[in-house]
């Protein structure tokens, strides 16, 4: 009967959806295998809707040392709640917080880690799925820890309302009275402009140096305006200079694993192809038929993305 | 000021993956190595802080691997400026988990005192992003993840990491764990005459029994590797006018794939 920990994330009070991702699907896995769901939350944050996503419990812990993110104590926190509850699996979404935190946690507890995981399955124990190479191959890894330390990949599963049941709720100690942590976030900084996290979004509109310049980046920010979707590129265009790093989606950039990825302009490059082929659908504009990202696509147009990404914006916003 | 730079030799990026015999492995035979690319950021800059600070800081690449790894060591630590290089050569190390190399790799830390270490975010073979968090908790120090911009005081240190949608700084005092993303500062290439004076530079070989400890246990492992399932043939939507092309398109995004 395991018993799986769900770490809520929150900054500045607002919850990472990816939370209730991992609650839904450990719920799915407990109410099979028995056990339970524990939601566990530092700092302080509405975390009521746990209880509909799946949890039968939620920890928290409030105070000072929670009202901005801390690698050393937070680690030090969950590893008081770990000792006390011993959940066989404490599952974090792999977000910046998360891949900060689950390796410092995990090396605490001597616990079995597994970073940025798509997939988990109860077999009599946890057989836990993971993309290698930047998801050229997967493997499936069991541990033998007492509890593991799991990072999920944000949108790797789909979370249900649930019934509405409300969780109980019970505080913990953190263990943190006397402890001063080495280092602090001194000051967070967010870009202007930008409200849709790649990492996080529904649909990703990426470009590539089939834009022929710069300045027509703006043609996938307008769609991906349109459309509600986070603003992608390829390695060919973040390293011409024409957009950030931080919008890069490959191998050696973002991951990414929307419901729909649009490719404009991308060759495809086994590079670009890492970071994007876990999507559930993807589409295809360019004008080369032996392009690489038609092998990887659901659908393709074959034409000069020019003609095309301006009539597909006004049909997608023709649509109910 | 002591740095320590820990470095992986991988796969590059390009390299496509087989997965080959009778029990799961994965074909290795046709790898090209290359120093892990986001190992090269933390290289980069060990030597752009000692060409600020000057002599009195030295720098140390460390890696765990057999004899292959000594090239990467020689052209792109050593011949690009680090001082001298250890690595820990541990047949049992070969594809180990990520807990298994920080426990290594700060038996190496701790014999010998550092002030700063590096390393690159994570390393694209694994993808684990987990060795520079492990090594910060045992060494007890600081640590800064996804760094792209870094500043060392008189024993303190301000980096900028990161997160979802911004950035946010992070200060301490040294030692700390830094762990390096693109955008930290651009890689110099090594010169033909530093590759021919790095191999003259100090290497040193040493096992786990060396530095005193056991090999580490594996509290995970991995039973079965699997490709990617092939995706269902791309539907072209053919249509001489492209206008025409894009709205089925956008029709068969909504009816068909029920992705929008």
């Amino acid at each position: 009967m395991p018993n799986i920990a769900v770490f809520i994330e929150q900054r500045d009070g607002a919850i990472k959806k990816v939370a209730w991702q991992m609650i839904s699907k450990a719920r799915s896995i407990v109410d099979a295998a028995g056990g339970e769901v524990w939601a566990v939350l530092l700092g302080d944050a509405d975390a009521s809707a746990a209880g509909a996503h799946g949890a039968h419990k939620v920890f928290t812990a409030s105070g000072a040392p929670f009202t901005a993110y801390n690698s050393e104590s937070w680690s030090r926190a969950l590893k008081a709640f770990c000792t006390q509850q011993k959940p066989d699996l404490l599952l974090m979404g792999s977000t910046a917080m998360g891949k900060d935190l689950a390796p410092r946690l995990a090396a605490r507890l001597d616990a079995a880690c597994i970073s940025d995981s798509i997939d988990l399955n109860w077999n009599d124990g946890f057989v836990i799925r993971r993309p290698l190479f930047a998801g050229k191959c997967f493997a499936d890894v069991t541990v033998t820890s007492a509890t593991a330390v799991v990072g999920i990949r944000p949108n790797a599963f789909p979370f249900t309302e649930g019934n509405g049941a409300a969780a109980t709720t019970e505080t913990f100690d953190p263990g943190l009275d006397g402890f001063t942590p080495k280092a602090h976030v001194t000051s967070t900084h967010q870009s202007a402009g930008k409200t849709i996290e790649l990492t996080e979004a529904e649909v990703v509109v990426s470009g590539g140096r089939g834009l022929k310049e710069a300045a027509n980046y703006k043609l996938i920010e307008d769609l991906a305006a349109t459309m509600g979707a986070a603003a992608g590129a390829s390695r060919a265009i973040v390293d011409a200079g024409w957009v950030p790093h931080a919008n890069q989606v490959g191998q050696t950039g973002k991951t990414v694993s929307p419901n729909l990825y649009v490719a404009i302009g991308i060759s495809g490059a086994i590079q670009h192809l890492a970071g994007m082929s876990s999507s559930k659908c993807i589409v295809a504009i360019n004008k080369d038929p032996n392009a690489p990202i038609f092998k990887a696509a659901d659908y393709g147009i074959v034409a000069d993305l020019f003609d095309v990404v301006g009539p597909f914006q006004e049909a997608i916003a023709a649509l109910d | 000021m002591k740095i320590a730079v820990c470095i992986k030799q991988v796969p590059d990026s390009e390299t496509r993956i087989t997965m080959s015999g009778p029990s799961p492995k994965i074909d290795s035979s046709g790898f090209t190595r290359v120093l892990n690319p986001y190992d090269a950021y933390a290289v980069e800059e060990a030597v752009r802080i000692k060409e600020r600070l000057g002599d009195g800081c030295e720098i140390t690449a460390i890696t765990i691997g057999g004899e292959k790894v000594l090239e990467t060591i020689k052209k792109d630590c050593l011949a690009v400026g680090c001082d001298k290089a250890i690595r820990v050569n541990e047949p049992a190390m070969i594809g180990a988990e990520p807990m298994m190399t920080a426990k290594v790799l700060a038996a190496v830390l701790k014999r010998d005192g550092y002030d700063l270490i590096l390393t690159g975010k994570q390393a694209i073979d694994d993808d684990s992003a987990q060795v520079g968090p492990m090594l910060a908790e045992f060494l007890d120090c600081a640590q800064a993840t996804v760094v792209t911009a870094l500043e060392i005081g008189d024993g303190t240190f301000k980096a900028t990491r990161e997160i979802e949608g911004g950035s946010e700084i992070v200060e301490g005092s040294l030692p700390v764990v830094i762990t390096c993303q693109k955008g930290l500062n651009e890689p110099r290439l090594p010169s033909l005459p530093n590759i021919m004076k790095a191999g003259m530079k100090p290497q040193e070989t040493v096992t786990c029994a060396d530095l005193g400890i056991d090999v580490p246990a594996a509290l995970s492992t991995i039973t079965t590797y699997t490709p990617p399932a092939p995706r269902a043939q791309c539907k072209i939507v053919e249509n001489d006018d492209p206008a025409a092309a894009a709205k089925e398109l956008a029709r068969l995004l909504r009816e068909e794939a029920k992705a929008i």
